[in-house]
């Protein structure tokens, strides 16, 4: 996912709840996917993705994830590469859910500001996304649909549906 | 040959095109004109002689919109009831306006002109109430469309004179039943979505902003499935000096808060067309409510500084409609190069029409700026120079240097053509009741109180802060546990004033009831109103100093049907308002709520009318709750019962239609509402209830199960119409004006007193009384027990029928 706007440095910063706690969103993702006929779900864990555009270096991303994006008790991050995910017979799914372009992004203009009054350069452009950890045996097209009937409204979002790891 | 002529780079050409081809032109571009609309424009161009700019036509389309102008309740209207025809010249004007003018009430301090209405509140302090509409976004995308519902009503009351503290929100929704299992048309949203993302869209907004949202409803409906109904509402306080706004020539115009962006672009001319699939995502917008905290924070810290003349929100049409109000009466010369963006390849149209969030714009005289611009900074809430307000009377925008309008504010405010439209109603000849199966009382009881219109809203009203800024005197939920439903919000707002021995508060209720409407709207009309003030008095606030708004959501006026019976309900709010004595200060109408259903039929929705009411509670340390408070006391019954089924939630379950609507006396309910404040102010009432969906024995159980006490009731006792013979007509009928009061048996005399002449004519009779078991006994005409149901059962149904269905 990428906001085309060609800047120089594009990080996707991945926030997710450690796997000791109780992700009560991803069980509510969970119960609502399976309304929509994924019944052979079994678990659904949730995160945020900030993709963040600018004159950030790697180093900087990683500290603006650590110290401002990441609640370092419950939750972890890591900044995520842009390789192709494995296949895994469609066991585990990635949900990224994204706004269009053309929709306000209050999270992510909140977290510009934060990122320069955290100290740091100052980025061109932020955009927030939900990010939804499938587990469970489903086609990518029983996903898109079902996501878009119960969490993305296609009106506004868009959403990346790959296969991730286990 | 004007300088827009030869500058502008966008010209629109419309001179000399057909009307087929300016249609075209419109549906492509959601303008929403009418064939009259293009041909006014055309003729006005014809004589400046030039072809308008994009940016022109889109100013004229946003602001001819139904959703500004209120074509259909401002245009004349040929109407038919039965064999007879009248013209209406001003429907607002006729009905609204008129029964407000006739009442003069000194008290109301600023009536339709402003963002809000507004009326005193002691001596020093004013109350500002507008409740809107946000339904069409609501539909393409709950969560957003409600949220900047909220966020849009909150700038009105910051908007409203120099500016008013919000201290309350409220939220009334109409959805589909969210167990619909039926086929939906491609993009819509099952109502269960819809509900679930408008209730989170209210609660993050509202919540994130500081401001307590304690009273409202959720009325559910099949009719609602396409299109969902959301009434956002906000109260504010004001110092009474504020009240008053100007705009000066040489003023500045300023804009505060948001950036602007090309999110929300023709909001206001979406709303006022049919529902359809190809609504531009560009209409639906997420809210910055952290961003609109910061505006409201600086905005009133600027007021009370006195740096500003006037002040509007950017609502729908943006800048345009903002900055055209505001200079209507002067003219305005705008820079749109100065308006700080969120990107910088904004065409001139898309930056002077967007809809942005959280944006407000305000008159400054230019001695203020600098000090205008420090409180801003503080709160780090962006601030920029547009231009200024001018004497010209014209409306002029440029950007880098190149006109892009240049209007004359006398056609942009009053060039709009006013087409005639027809509109027919028939009265409905009186049908019997007939139909479905009867159920035993007992049957009927269980069925009515698990009712999706009656069952507890406790999983949505957990969801909002209704305690913030600590002036939650009577809670939405009340009783021993805190989870019986309350019949208005009683809300204590000197945290905001600082005058901690002021004791005055005011209470917000509501009314509604669509169902009334299909046979009637006239008479849904006075039962609004009716409840809306009921639920007042039951709090204790004083009927008599209340405060009406209105709320129609209609379908498509262009239906002769659908605009008589919309006819029908402003007459009833006309009648409602004299004959209470209650004025009307502010109202919005929402139209065109229809759209295809799965079958490609149309399904409008059924005519709504909300009523919001506030009024001050003289003491609130007199408030009372609608739980019973002990065993041993005594039940009045305050109003007549009457045989009035038609429209009830009894006729629903039973599968039956016909029957009278209820109709309401409001002479005799206002002096009944009257007596029992008097009697709420001197201490004699430990509980009220209003009488509602349901009838007494609905009213009966909540209080029983809400104070976990139980109740004896006579069915021979209550105040009735004689011809009754039925104890279903007596525990279920919904004759508007009848609230149950408990009494303690050592004031029932003084209690009585209160009613005067009204007592002996039996207009308030003892019905029964309060016991420790909580069990719900009624013994019937015939003398018998016609019904005797465990309180505890019946609160369990209550409170588990939505979330069963929600999970």
């Amino acid at each position: 996912m990428s906001l085309k706007l060609q800047p120089t440095n594009v990080h996707l910063i991945e926030v997710r709840l450690k796997s000791e706690f109780n992700d009560a969103e991803g069980a509510a993702a969970l119960a609502l996917l399976r309304e929509q006929g994924l019944s052979s779900l079994k678990e659904v864990r949730t995160g945020r993705l900030y993709e963040i555009a600018g004159s950030l270096s790697a180093n900087q991303a990683h500290q603006a994830g650590k110290e401002l994006l990441c609640d370092a008790v419950t939750q972890e991050f890591r900044l995520v590469s842009p390789a192709p995910a494995p296949m895994n017979g469609m066991n585990c799914w990635r949900v990224e859910v994204w706004l269009k372009p053309s929709v306000c992004d209050p999270v992510g203009a909140t977290v510009i500001e934060a990122i320069a009054e955290g100290g740091l350069p100052k980025p061109a452009a932020a955009r927030c996304a939900t990010l939804y950890l499938l587990n469970g045996r489903a086609l990518k097209a029983q996903i898109e649909k079902a996501m878009i009937k119960s969490l993305a409204n296609p009106l506004i979002h868009h959403v990346v549906v790959t296969e991730a790891h286990s | 040959m004007s300088q827009l002529a030869e500058t502008n780079p966008a010209s629109f050409p419309i001179l000399g095109k057909s009307t087929k081809e300016l249609r075209v032109l419109s549906d492509s571009r959601h303008l929403s004109l009418s064939d009259a609309e293009w041909a006014a424009i055309q003729a006005h161009y014809k004589t400046l002689k030039r072809e308008p700019s994009l940016a022109e036509i889109e100013t004229i389309a946003q602001t001819w919109s139904e959703h500004c102008k209120h074509k259909t309740f401002t245009s004349p209207i040929r109407y038919t009831e039965g064999k007879k025809t009248r013209t209406i010249k001003n429907l607002f004007q006729e009905t609204i306006v008129a029964a407000t003018g006739a009442l003069k009430k000194p008290w109301c301090l600023s009536l339709f002109k402003d963002n809000a209405g507004v009326v005193a509140f002691g001596k020093k302090w004013a109350l500002a109430f507008k409740v809107e509409t946000h339904n069409h976004p609501s539909a393409l995308e709950p969560y957003g469309g409600a949220a900047t519902g909220v966020g849009g009503v909150v700038r009105d009351i910051l908007g409203v004179g120099l500016g008013a503290k919000p201290v309350l929100n409220t939220d009334t929704f109409c959805f589909g039943r969210p167990d619909w299992t039926g086929a939906l048309p491609e993009g819509s949203h099952h109502p269960t979505r819809t509900l679930r993302g408008v209730v989170a869209g209210v609660r993050d907004y509202g919540n994130r902003m500081g401001i307590p949202t304690a009273g409202g409803g959720i009325w559910f409906d099949d009719d609602y499935r396409l299109n969902p109904l959301v009434f956002c509402g906000t109260v504010g306080l004001m110092p009474r000096w504020a009240v008053k706004k100007e705009v000066k020539p040489g003023d500045l115009i300023v804009t505060v808060g948001g950036r602007t962006g090309r999110d929300g672009l023709h909001g206001a001319t979406f709303s006022s067309a049919n529902l359809g699939a190809d609504a531009p995502s560009s209409a639906v917008q997420i809210g910055h409510a952290i961003q609109e905290k910061r505006v409201l924070d600086a905005l009133l810290a600027a007021r009370d500084k006195k740096l500003y003349g006037s002040v509007t929100d950017c609502g729908a049409g943006g800048f345009s409609s903002a900055i055209g109000e505001l200079g209507a009466s002067c003219g305005a010369r705008v820079r749109l190069e100065a308006a700080p963006l969120k990107a910088s390849d904004l065409d001139s149209w898309e930056i002077w029409l967007s809809e942005s969030q959280e944006r407000m714009v305000l008159a400054v005289p230019p001695k203020n700026l600098k000090a205008l611009e420090t409180v801003f900074a503080a709160e780090g809430c962006e601030l920029a120079v547009l231009g200024e307000f001018t004497k010209t009377g014209r409306l002029e925008v440029t950007h880098h240097g190149c006109v892009v309008v240049d209007l004359d504010m006398g056609f942009l405010h009053t060039g709009l053509p006013r087409a005639e439209r027809a509109a027919v109603w028939n009265a409905p000849a009186s049908v019997k009741p007939a139909g479905g199966a009867s159920k035993k009382p007992s049957e009927a009881l269980r069925e009515m109180i698990g009712h999706l219109n009656v069952c507890s809203r406790e999983w949505v009203i957990r969801q909002y802060d209704h305690e913030v800024q600590g002036g939650a005197i009577v809670k939405p939920l009340q009783g021993v546990r805190h989870d019986g439903p309350g019949d208005a919000c009683v809300i204590w707002p000197h945290a905001a004033t600082g005058d901690m021995e002021d004791f005055s508060c005011f209470a917000v209720g509501h009314g509604l009831n669509p169902d009334y409407g299909r046979i009637d709207p006239y008479w849904m009309a006075l039962a609004a109103v009716d409840e809306a003030l009921r639920n007042l008095t039951c709090v204790g606030a004083d009927p008599a100093r209340a405060a009406l708004l209105d709320n129609f959501c209609w379908a498509s006026p262009e239906d002769p049907k659908q605009l008589g019976a919309l006819i029908r309900a402003a007459e009833g709010c006309r009648d409602a308002a004299k004959g209470f004595g209650a004025p009307f200060i502010s109202g919005k109408d929402s139209l065109f709520n229809q759209s295809k259903d799965e079958k490609g039929k149309d399904l409008p929705i059924p005519g709504t009318l909300l009523v919001s009411a506030v009024a001050p509670v003289p003491d609130g340390r007199k408030a009372v709750t609608m739980d019973f408070k002990g065993p041993g006391n005594a039940l009045y019954l305050i109003g007549r019962t009457n045989d009035e089924l038609g429209g009830s939630l009894y006729h629903r379950v039973l599968g039956r239609t016909g029957g009278e609507v209820p109709k309401v006396s409001p002479a005799a309910a206002i002096d009944g509402f009257k007596a029992l404040h008097a009697a709420m102010t001197r201490g004699h009432v430990l509980s009220a209830h209003d009488l509602s969906e349901g009838g007494l024995a609905l009213c009966a159980a909540e209080m029983g199960f809400t104070g976990e006490f139980g109740c004896l009731l006579d069915l021979d006792e209550c105040p009735r119409d004689p011809r009754i013979y039925s104890n279903e007509t007596l525990l279920f009928s919904e004759s508007p004006s009848r609230i149950l009061v408990e009494v303690k048996p050592e004031n029932e005399s003084a209690f009585l007193r209160h009613f005067g002449k009204s007592a002996k004519s039996a207009m308030v009779r003892r019905v029964g009384q309060t016991t420790a078991n909580p069990i719900l006994k009624v013994t019937g005409l015939e003398g018998t027990t016609c019904l005797e149901e465990s309180l505890k059962e019946l609160k369990e149904a209550w409170q588990t029928a939505l979330p069963k269905i929600l999970g």
